[in-house]
């Protein structure tokens, strides 16, 4: 068969797949326990939870929510995730994190803690805890080489859900004030017609902007 | 236009003969033993310091540990020293909880030392899972240790024996080398922050601190 009526036939198919790629479907849910609020000298910092043995938030997530919430018209100061435990260590690592407030409240009693946490500033402890799970493969693209040239024909897609939630504590209070949870799912696609065409649905990145934006306004007390 | 005379000829000749043994070189490189000295950092703890003179000797078994990774068949497919790595943990970690931390050469050397005792940490086990055998999407390292710590005269005081575990997923990686060397370094932390925690937990420790009329509440 000719390349180029190849070519020509699928294009329709590309733009098609194109459009649905872009749809990944967010929910944001908040629940608010206290109220909140923070100052400019202030700071939040954003941890994984590392305890589980069959996941662990993912430092890249933490990062990027980290680094979205730190932007913005409502910017709050953000201790970076690695900087904190290193300094904090050994008090923050996956074996000895405090797991409840009442925990944080026991830590906060040895001085060097104290006065590290207080030197930063720190308002809240937020604990990110989630992943993001690939479900549904299908499909199969089969590549060949020739003399005369190369191509794949094939077509391949995936779901991804991430799930992510993420607890306030209020150091001053020792109190969990809230949780906001975010799940987002989309589908992704690559579509190969002599190159195969990567479609990707950017649904951890969709999460982490959603989560970060209402962290943002819920630490802000908006 | 290209015009190829008869000594570009030659060195295109030594070129490709160059090519075809460099090519020869990494065949045979893939066939060979990988080796990896671990290289990691470790944060300080911020712990309060037992108010005691500690001696640190590592024997030559712990500052020379080797472990060898072999494949399905028997052949020797890594090689992964951590003694050095370990001895820069030990050296970062002790003198954070202790007033006064002497590296020994020797164990005789201890009571010239002036030291209240001598902790002397020795690996016992130490396992490692490559993704490519579990078929899991992380590089895993399990340590098992033996801590020991004797008096000056070398008389028992205390022996505990210490977990840690550490794991670093594949997608972070690029290389088979970085993966096992990132699971070494989390599972040194790892045994770092329980060592560090749990010391003074130790009975015979807790026992030997209050005859020194020392009282650690980490």
């Amino acid at each position: 068969m000719d390349t180029r009526r190849v070519v020509r036939q699928g294009v329709p198919l590309w733009l098609l797949v194109m459009l649905l790629a872009g749809c990944t479907t967010t929910t944001v849910d908040e629940f608010r326990q206290g109220e909140t609020g923070i100052e400019s000298h202030q700071s939040i910092v954003i941890l994984g939870r590392r305890q589980g043995s069959t996941y662990e938030t993912r430092e890249e997530f933490v990062n990027c929510v980290g680094d979205r919430v730190a932007r913005g018209t409502g910017a709050i100061r953000v201790i970076p995730e690695q900087e904190f435990v290193d300094s904090l260590f050994p008090w923050f690592e996956p074996r000895t994190a405090p797991l409840r407030t009442s925990d944080l409240q026991a830590l906060m009693e040895e001085p060097l803690v104290a006065g590290k946490i207080q030197e930063y500033g720190v308002r809240y402890i937020v604990w990110l805890d989630g992943q993001t799970e690939t479900t549904n493969r299908t499909g199969s693209i089969s590549c060949a080489v020739g003399p005369g040239g190369g191509g794949c024909f094939g077509f391949g897609s995936w779901e991804d859900d991430s799930n992510f939630d993420a607890r306030v504590w209020d150091v001053s209070s020792f109190a969990n004030v809230g949780t906001i949870s975010t799940d987002a799912t989309g589908q992704s696609y690559v579509p190969a017609v002599v190159v195969p065409i990567p479609l990707i649905a950017r649904v951890e990145a969709n999460a982490c902007s959603s989560l970060a934006t209402q962290l943002q306004q819920f630490v802000n007390g908006d | 236009m290209l015009a190829v005379t008869g000594n570009n000829m030659m060195t295109g000749r030594r070129s490709a003969k160059a090519v075809m043994l460099a090519g020869l070189l990494l065949l045979l490189g893939a066939c060979g033993v990988n080796s990896l000295v671990v290289e990691g950092n470790y944060p300080t703890p911020a712990v309060r310091k037992i108010p005691l003179t500690l001696g640190l000797y590592f024997d030559e078994d712990l500052r020379n540990f080797l472990y060898i990774e072999y494949t399905e068949t028997g052949q020797e497919e890594y090689r992964v020293a951590s003694g050095q790595t370990h001895v820069q943990l030990f050296g970062s970690l002790l003198p954070a909880m202790f007033e006064r931390v002497v590296v020994l050469d020797s164990m005789d050397d201890a009571s010239d030392a002036g030291v209240d005792a001598v902790f002397a940490p020795s690996i016992e086990e130490f396992q490692l899972a490559l993704p490519q055998k579990t078929r899991l999407d992380a590089y895993e390292v399990w340590v098992k240790y033996n801590m020991r710590l004797l008096g000056p005269d070398g008389a028992y005081i205390a022996d505990w024996v210490l977990t840690s575990y550490g794991k670093t997923p594949t997608e972070n990686l690029l290389s088979t080398e970085g993966g096992i060397n990132d699971a070494t370094v989390s599972a040194l932390r790892d045994l770092a922050s329980n060592f560090t925690l749990s010391f003074s937990a130790v009975p015979e420790v807790r026992d030997w601190l209050a005859s020194k009329q020392t009282v650690v509440t980490n």
